[in-house]
């Protein structure tokens, strides 16, 4: 054998050599990925922990303290599909990413609007459910205001859930208006209702229940939503696998056509209402 | 006079719809199943707010003994390490030490030990036990760590009770210990500390009522306790009075109560003393 062959068959072995070790760490990486997805850790542990804040009426307790809610409904039957029980971690709005980026809890399905800046810190689900933001106003300090541009004015202002994409939707549509933040959703309405605010913003349909609850008081100043805000579960990032099966759910309760059902029993209807007071 | 105007206005400047009756139903609530009267949302936030504040109470003596005594001792570096402590707690607004200690001691440490998993994997009488001391075994992580953080926090105040209680004893005291061939160790433990005992006992019952109030801000890292549970309804019904006011008089109670205890405490102390 000569040095020129003794040579390419180094050469060979070696080449074949990094291919192997290549592989074989693309291989490790992958089973590192599944092994430690959320998805994996929520079968082992048997336990699907969902991050969620009250909010009528995707999320609230019942009077026997019972979570119910279009949320809480979507999240029971999530895990159910998954072969887990639920546990449900209610937590402050404005802190809920970086709970979920800690570890609380695994995934975030509380009506949370899918907004760009949003997901730079997060992973969306694809939607399973739109909302829209809408406004109700106070009777005496908003008189006679009937469009955007009315509320568009220095001298106004307007409540809104601190975190929240009302406020967004608040500064993008009324610049000028003069925003105050509150952090839960009793606290804005209160403010409304005790007429130190012009208006408040909020997802639909908060408004509108809110405006037939005081009649005397509030309004509906605008006829329709203002916005439409796609609503996903948001998961940490780098998560491929937990992703892919939570969208792939969607797809398929969505074909059952029973996300619209229950969104209709939640959303239209009044079923519901008695067990709460 | 003040009173009766702001609650004037409440009443009829607002036009606020009062729904009183419906608040009973959250403090307690017939469950047909069992077939008794259990304890609902608000009634459970207060057993929890007082779990919490015992718990913290008693590591924070534990706590605040241990530096109380460093802060005393003739080692710099103990004494240094002591007097940090205090003034790094008792100089920082307690609402920023609990987000710090949330998102990035607890859930560091927390998720180490998966302790909720670990409780869940007990046997149900011992889950019982444990629901009952503590919390159930889904909110004991949580619960354990802002137990923690109060005590924390507490425990910085009961340092400078305890150092203030063993500095109240005569200096003289220390040294007739002294003359008659104490050691250090002897002379802290039966000279100087049982006399410094009755004047600790009472601001430390004191501080059991001060981490009652305290226990509130946990709300902010939900903690299931009386606050949290109270905005939590809110955020339901939107009955923002009626919750609050029901809070405050259920608060109220708690603390009240707890300062009688400290009195009629005081009282023993100051009668088996003699003076």
């Amino acid at each position: 054998m000569d040095c020129r062959k003794l040579w390419a068959l180094v050469v060979t072995f070696f080449v074949m050599g990094m291919m192997a070790s290549a592989d074989s760490t693309a291989q490790s990486v992958s089973q590192s990925i599944t092994k430690e997805s959320t998805l994996e850790q929520v079968l082992k542990r048997k336990v699907l922990r969902v991050g969620m804040s009250t909010f009528v009426p995707w999320a609230m307790k019942d009077k026997t303290g019972k979570l119910i809610g279009f949320e809480i409904d979507v999240a029971r039957r999530l895990a159910a599909d998954m072969g887990v029980d639920v546990e449900f971690v209610p937590t402050n709005w404005s802190g809920i990413i970086p709970a979920l980026l800690v570890g609380k809890f695994d995934v975030i399905i509380g009506g949370m609007g899918i907004t760009p800046s949003r997901n730079l810190k997060v992973n969306f689900t694809i939607p399973y459910d739109y909302t829209g933001m809408s406004m109700v106003a106070h009777k005496k300090m908003a008189d006679g205001f009937d469009s955007l541009d009315d509320f568009n004015k220095p001298s106004v202002v307007i409540a809104a859930r601190m975190g929240s994409t009302p406020v967004d939707a608040a500064k993008k549509y009324m610049p000028k208006a003069t925003l105050r933040l509150f952090n839960d959703e009793s606290q804005v309405f209160q403010e409304l209702i005790n007429g130190r605010v012009h208006a408040v913003v909020s997802s639909a349909p908060t408004p509108a229940f809110q405006a037939l609850k005081y009649p005397d008081r509030l309004f509906l100043p605008l006829d329709e939503t203002f916005t439409k805000e796609p609503i996903g579960f948001a998961v940490r990032k780098g998560d491929p696998d937990t992703l892919n099966y939570f969208n792939n759910w969607i797809r398929v309760v969505t074909a059952e056509g029973w996300l619209s059902e229950r969104k209709q029993y939640w959303f239209e209807g009044n079923d519901w209402k008695d067990k709460v007071q | 006079m003040a009173l009766g105007y702001i609650a004037y206005r409440i009443i009829f400047g607002m036009g606020y719809h009062w729904q009183w009756h419906v608040i009973p139903q959250y403090i307690v609530r017939y469950d047909a199943e069992r077939r008794q009267w259990i304890p609902n949302l608000l009634l459970e936030g207060l057993i929890a707010t007082f779990r919490l504040s015992i718990w913290a109470t008693l590591m924070a003596i534990g706590i605040g003994t241990v530096m109380g005594l460093f802060r005393v001792t003739r080692r710099p570096f103990l004494r240094m390490v002591s007097r940090g402590y205090v003034e790094l707690v008792r100089n920082l607004p307690p609402l920023v030490l609990i987000f710090i200690s949330y998102y990035f001691i607890s859930s560091q440490i927390m998720s180490h030990f998966d302790i909720n998993a670990w409780a869940k994997s007990r046997p149900d009488g011992w889950q019982e036990v444990m629901a009952f001391f503590l919390a159930s075994p889904k909110h004991l992580s949580a619960f354990l760590s802002a137990v923690a953080t109060l005590a924390v926090l507490e425990g910085a105040y009961i340092t400078e009770i305890v150092r203030a209680g063993i500095e109240s004893v005569h200096w003289g005291q220390r040294e007739a210990a002294y003359a008659q061939g104490f050691t250090r160790g002897q002379t802290m433990r039966h000279i100087i500390f049982p006399q410094a005992l009755p004047q600790i006992l009472p601001p430390l019952s004191g501080q059991l009522i001060s981490t009652i109030k305290d226990s509130a801000i946990v709300s902010v890292i939900s903690i299931q306790e009386l606050t949290f549970q109270g905005m939590e309804l809110m955020s339901a019904t939107y009955l923002t009075f009626e919750i609050w006011i029901t809070i405050t008089v259920m608060y109220l109670l708690l603390t009240f109560s707890c300062s009688l205890a400290v009195q009629y405490i005081e009282a023993a102390v100051k009668r088996r003393h003699g003076n």
